[in-house]
């Protein structure tokens, strides 16, 4: 190579570097994430009587019918305190807590007696999978189902097995048609849910909750309000 | 590679820092993609997120090319596009999305709750359009820089998009290279060979892909 042209070429990378040196210098700095993670809340409507639920800040109201009882998943402050109130008019019952970065957090109304109590359940799922469906079990059935487990019906399958009282296990499965029923201490107990056909990518939640005779179930897509 | 195994099929390239500066992304992959006879629309936004797509939101910078015409770059005036928006105006027949590194949080705890809404909510904004998407991942880096990039997150972060970014199909840069061998600037952003290289391993898996194939039938 002549020397002028090495003289070029050396021009050249010189320019190209302080180019690029000074698009570099020039890369604003931005944040690669939030400094905390998302927090959730969901409402559960666990009685045989319809409610509301009334946002203690803003006193917007959510609906939870005996035929739809689960809200959405809402999006929270894990800084601040969650207030609120159960109603139907009759009776209420105050909504109170706080929920850490990465939790998923469902309160649930419950029948006692005349009145109704809460339960507070949270998770902290690390299972997200677009390949999969994820499905929980919440056993809030109080003393009506000490160990709970979830059946697939006609095929023998146990998708659960021993879920303490207040407390939620969770699994990833297949897209697949399901129906499920409730099992206590072993034993299947209530009616057949049909689950129908889960979407990839999706979360559920089956609730057990107390009745009348023996604990009953019913289904939640897990969404969150946008 | 045949010089035409891409025409016909129209391209939507959006985003990250990586598409967003002079002598990034942005040139070498929209270059390669239009030589394999694709039309390509690219759009770049430094640091949004993948939820930053559903709606308009301030950047701190940002480019646009389309077609045949030159790069344009903005700096605080830059904004991102709403995807349904974009995908309205360019018709596309595959979204490639190159977001990774912004949403990898680096030196923080990784917000598995937040990243998995914001993934999620991008995939079915665009699958409710029934257009076609591939997710590119995050390549390696150098650990530290201003970022505090690190291989171990960078790995971590790689795989939970494989596991998220259904029904878009995954890209994984990480195959493209080994650790440190880009160069960068920052631990982050490449050197201009470093782009090169991402740019040419990125059309040649699109190339590769049976999503792609199946689209030009």
């Amino acid at each position: 190579m002549k020397l002028s042209k090495i003289f070029t070429s050396i021009i050249t990378v010189i320019a190209s570097n302080f180019s690029y040196t000074t698009y570099a210098a020039d890369i604003p700095l931005y944040p690669t994430g939030p400094s905390q993670d998302s927090a959730f809340v969901r409402f559960i409507n666990g009685t045989d009587t319809n409610f509301s639920v009334v946002a203690g800040d803003t006193k917007s109201k959510i609906a939870l019918n005996v035929n739809e009882p689960p809200s959405k998943y809402y999006p929270v402050s894990s800084k601040a305190k969650i207030t609120g109130e159960f109603s139907n008019g009759k009776v209420s019952s105050p909504i109170s807590l706080t929920v850490k970065p990465g939790e998923f957090a469902t309160v649930v109304a419950l029948a006692n007696g005349s009145n109704i109590k809460q339960v507070i359940v949270k998770e902290q799922p690390d299972d997200f999978n677009a390949l999969k469906s994820s499905l929980a079990l919440y056993n809030l059935s109080s003393s009506g189902c000490a160990s709970a487990g979830l059946l697939v019906v006609d095929r023998a399958i146990s998708l659960f097995e021993k879920v303490k009282d207040g407390t939620l296990q969770r699994r990833l499965i297949n897209p697949v048609s399901l129906s499920v029923q409730l099992t206590c201490n072993a034993k299947p107990v209530g009616k057949v849910l049909d689950l129908g056909l889960l979407q990839a990518g999706q979360r559920y939640s089956v609730f057990a909750v107390p009745a009348s005779d023996s604990p009953r179930i019913f289904f939640a897509v897990d969404t969150i309000a946008r | 590679m045949s010089a035409s195994s891409l025409v016909g099929l129209t391209f939507l390239v959006i985003g990250e820092s990586h598409m967003s500066l002079p002598g990034y992304l942005m040139d070498p992959l929209h270059d390669d993609l239009t030589k394999q006879g694709a039309m390509v629309y690219s759009v770049g936004a430094c640091g949004a997120s993948a939820g930053d797509w559903l709606k308009k939101v301030p950047v701190p910078c940002g480019a646009e090319r389309s077609g045949n015409g030159k790069s344009t770059y903005k700096g605080r005036d830059a904004t991102t596009v709403p995807i349904k928006e974009l995908i309205a105006t360019d018709k596309p027949d595959v979204v490639v999305i190159i977001i990774g590194d912004t949403m990898a949080s680096y030196g923080k705890p990784f917000p598995q709750a937040w990243a998995w809404e914001n993934v999620t909510n991008l995939t079915k904004e665009i699958s409710s359009t029934k257009t076609k998407c591939v997710w590119v991942g995050p390549p390696w880096g150098n650990d530290g820089g201003k970022y505090g990039k690190t291989e171990n997150r960078v790995q971590y972060m790689s795989n939970f998009l494989s596991n998220n970014v259904s029904p878009c199909t995954y890209i994984d840069s990480l195959k493209f290279s080994k650790p440190k061998q880009w160069s960068t600037l920052d631990g982050q952003h490449f050197s201009p060979a470093g782009y090169q290289a991402w740019g040419n391993a990125i059309t040649q898996s699109l190339i590769n892909l049976p999503d792609i194939k199946q689209v030009k039938k």
